[in-house]
C-alpha cells in the first residue's frame, strides 16, 4: 500500500500498488458475489436452482419466480404493502414525536437534561426481546394484537429512541445564532422550531427516518409474534413463515422474494447515504 | 463530530438559555411514550419473573419468588446460550471491525469518483435485509447443490459436502460469518469517516519525520480511530446481543441448542412454551449484563464529547 497523499499516478504499478487492487478486488467479490447469486437464482427454475452443480448464469432466464409472487395463494402484495405501511408509519410517528424532543435536549441546560437524554440512550440499548413478553400482553389487553397498529407500537420501542439521539446530534451542528432574531422578536420555541430549525435539518430528519425505516424493515421478531394472520403478516415475517410450506424447495422463489424484499430498503439505503455518514459519526446514534 | 463541538460549547456559555417551559414541554411527548413502549413493560419483565406464569396455565399466578433465578442457574440451556450469545457477539464484532478496519485503510488513498463507487459497492451487504441475508446463505450453504459446497468439491478442498448448518460444531461459525458479511461494511463506512478526518498536518509532519507505511498506521492513524472504533464496537456488541432475525431465519436456533442466544432461547421459551415467567427471569439478568455494556458505551461517548 502506498502512502495516501502521494499523487496516484506516481507508482502505479509498484508492487504494493498492484497488491492493493488484489485487495480491493477480493473485497468487491466477497461483497457482491452473495448479491448477485441471489438474483441470478432469482432467474432461474425451481428444477435449475437446486441443481447439484450451480450453473453461475441462468440457463434459461425467467422471470415466472416474479410473477408467480403475485399469482400464489400467499398474498405477497399485501405482505409488501403491510411492510412498507407499517414501516413508514413507524419512521413518520417516530421523528414527529422525537423531532421536539431533540431540539430541546439540544437547546435546554435544564436540570434533567443530561439525565433525560442518557436515560433515552439507555431504552435504545435495552434487549428487544426483554420487553417482547409484556408488550405482547400490553398489546393483547389493549386489543392491538394482529393489527398494523400493534406493529408500529412494538417498532417504536427502538425507533423512538433512536431518532430522538440521532436527530439532536443534526439540531447540535445548527448554530445558535440563527434563531436569535426569531427569539428577540418573541416567537416562542415551537414556532422557532417549525419555522427556523427544521429546515435546516430537513436532510437529517430525512436521514433519521429513513433509518428508523429501514430497521424497523429488518425486524423479524415483533411481527412474528405480534401478527397472527397471514394477511396482515410483514415480507420478514413472511419469508420465514412461508418457508416451512411454499419454498422448501423452491430456492428460485424464494430468492425472488427475497430480491423484492430488498429492494426498498437498498433505495432508501443509498438515497441517504451521504448524510449517513454524519449521522453516524457523530457518535450518539444507535443503530444499523 | 467536528461541525457540533463549537455549536455545544455556544450553548453552553449562554446561561439565559436555561429553564424555559416550552423546552421542558417538548421532551415530554418522548417520555410519555417511551414508558408506555418500555418502561411499564420493564416493570412488568420485572414482576413476572417472581412468579410461575404460564399463558397456557389458566390458573392464577403465583408469587414464587426467586424459584424462577435458581432454576436458571442449574439450566444448562441457559449456560449454553450464554456462552453461544458470547462468541456470537463478540466473535463477528471483532472480526468484522478488523476487516472494516482494514478496509478503511485500504482504500484510504483513492480519491474522487472511483471511491465512491467502490465504497457504494462495498457497502451493499449493509442495505440486504437481516431476514434476506439468512435465507441467502442458507441456500449457498445448502449441503446438496449450495454454491460453497459445489466449489469446494470442483476445486477439491472438500471430498464430501460439508453440513455447514446441520452440524452442531459448524453451524455457529457459519452463521457468524453471513453476520460479518452484512456487518463490516458499518465499520468500513465509519472508519473511512474517521479517517479522512484526521488534520493533514498530523499526517504531513508524521511524513516528514519518515514515518513508514505501518509506522504511519500504527503510531499515527490507529490512536485517532481508537475512540470511534470503541463507540462502534460497542455499539454492534449491543445490537448483537439482540439479533434475532438472522439466527432465527437460518436456524432457529438449532441444530439442538448449538446456535440458540439468549434472544432465541428467551423467545423459546415465552412463544414456544409459554412460560413468561421464566423467559422474564432470563430476561431480567440479560438485561442487567447489558446495562454494564450499556454503562461502558456512554462513558465512552462522553469522554468523546468532552
Amino acid at each position: 500500500m502506498s502512502s495516501p497523499v502521494q499523487p496516484p499516478s506516481a507508482r502505479r504499478f509498484s508492487p504494493g500498488r498492484i497488491a492493493q487492487w488484489v485487495a480491493i478486488g477480493f473485497a468487491l467479490f466477497w461483497s457482491l458475489a452473495p448479491i448477485y447469486w441471489m438474483l441470478s437464482t432469482s432467474f432461474k427454475t425451481e428444477l435449475e436452482a437446486t441443481r447439484l452443480v450451480p450453473t453461475l448464469w441462468p440457463e434459461a432466464p425467467t422471470v415466472a419466480n416474479y410473477v408467480g409472487l403475485a399469482g400464489t395463494s400467499l398474498p405477497f402484495v399485501a405482505f409488501f404493502v403491510n411492510t412498507v405501511v407499517s414501516c413508514l408509519v413507524t419512521a413518520v410517528v417516530c421523528v414527529v414525536i422525537a423531532t421536539p424532543a431533540a431540539y430541546a435536549l439540544s437547546r435546554a441546560r435544564f436540570r434533567l437534561a443530561g439525565t433525560v437524554g442518557y436515560s433515552i440512550l439507555a431504552f435504545r440499548m435495552l434487549p428487544m426481546v426483554v420487553v417482547l413478553a409484556p408488550l405482547y400482553l400490553l398489546l393483547l389487553n389493549a386489543r392491538l394484537l394482529d393489527s398494523g397498529t400493534g406493529l408500529v407500537v412494538g417498532f417504536t420501542t427502538f425507533g423512538l429512541p433512536f431518532a430522538v439521539w440521532m436527530m439532536k446530534s443534526f439540531v447540535d451542528a445548527v448554530p445558535i445564532e440563527i434563531e436569535e432574531a426569531a427569539r428577540v422578536d418573541g416567537y416562542p420555541r415551537w414556532q422557532i422550531l417549525l419555522k427556523v430549525v427544521v429546515p435546516l435539518i430537513l436532510p437529517g430528519i430525512l436521514t433519521t427516518a429513513t433509518f428508523v425505516f429501514m430497521e424497523a424493515w429488518n425486524n423479524l421478531v415483533y411481527p412474528l409474534t405480534f401478527i397472527t394472520t397471514m394477511d396482515k403478516q410483514t415480507l420478514p415475517a413472511a419469508l420465514v413463515l412461508t418457508f416451512t410450506g411454499q419454498f422448501k424447495t423452491d430456492w428460485g422463489g424464494m430468492m425472488a422474494a427475497a430480491t423484492i424484499t430488498t429492494l426498498p430498503l437498498m433505495i432508501a439505503f443509498f438515497a441517504v447515504q451521504r448524510s449517513m455518514v454524519r449521522g453516524l459519526t457523530s457518535g450518539a446514534v444507535a443503530g444499523a | 463530530m467536528a461541525a457540533q463541538a463549537p455549536a455545544a460549547t455556544q450553548a453552553r456559555a449562554r446561561p439565559r438559555a436555561g429553564r424555559e417551559p416550552w423546552l421542558d414541554w417538548m421532551v415530554l411527548p418522548t417520555l410519555v411514550v417511551m414508558a408506555v413502549v418500555v418502561g411499564y413493560p420493564i416493570v412488568y419483565t420485572i414482576l413476572l419473573s417472581v412468579e410461575d406464569y404460564n399463558l397456557l396455565d389458566f390458573s392464577p399466578a403465583n408469587f414464587i419468588g426467586a424459584d424462577n433465578y435458581t432454576k436458571l442457574f442449574s439450566d444448562p440451556i441457559f449456560w449454553q446460550s450464554l456462552r453461544n450469545t458470547a462468541v456470537y457477539t463478540f466473535g463477528s464484532v471483532g472480526i468484522s471491525a478488523l476487516l472494516g478496519l482494514a478496509l478503511a485503510l485500504l482504500m484510504e488513498n483513492l480519491g474522487g469518483a472511483r471511491f465512491r463507487a467502490i465504497r457504494a459497492l462495498l457497502l451493499t451487504p449493509w442495505a440486504v435485509p437481516f431476514v434476506v441475508v439468512a435465507f441467502l446463505f442458507r441456500y449457498m450453504y445448502l449441503q446438496n447443490g449450495g454454491v460453497i459446497n459445489a466449489l469446494l468439491l470442483s476445486s477439491g478442498l472438500a471430498s464430501a459436502p460439508v453440513p455447514w448448518l446441520n452440524s452442531a460444531s459448524l453451524a455457529l461459525p457459519a452463521v457468524m460469518v453471513a453476520n460479518i458479511w452484512a456487518m463490516a461494511p458499518f465499520f468500513f463506512l465509519l472508519l473511512s469517516a474517521a479517517l479522512s478526518a484526521i488534520p493533514n498536518e498530523v499526517i504531513e509532519s508524521a511524513r516528514v519525520d519518515r514515518a513508514g507505511t505501518w509506522g504511519m498506521i500504527w503510531h499515527i492513524k490507529l490512536p485517532f480511530l481508537r475512540n470511534p472504533l470503541l463507540i462502534s464496537s460497542l455499539l454492534m456488541v449491543i445490537s448483537n446481543f439482540n439479533d434475532f432475525a438472522k439466527i432465527w431465519a437460518m436456524t432457529q436456533g438449532g441444530p439442538g441448542y448449538s446456535t440458540s442466544t439468549l434472544v432465541v432461547y428467551v423467545y423459546r421459551l415465552a412463544f414456544e412454551n409459554f412460560e413468561f415467567g421464566y423467559a422474564s427471569a432470563i430476561g431480567v439478568i440479560w438485561l442487567m449484563m447489558l446495562m454494564v455494556f450499556a454503562w461502558f458505551y456512554m462513558r465512552a461517548l462522553r469522554m468523546e464529547r468532552r
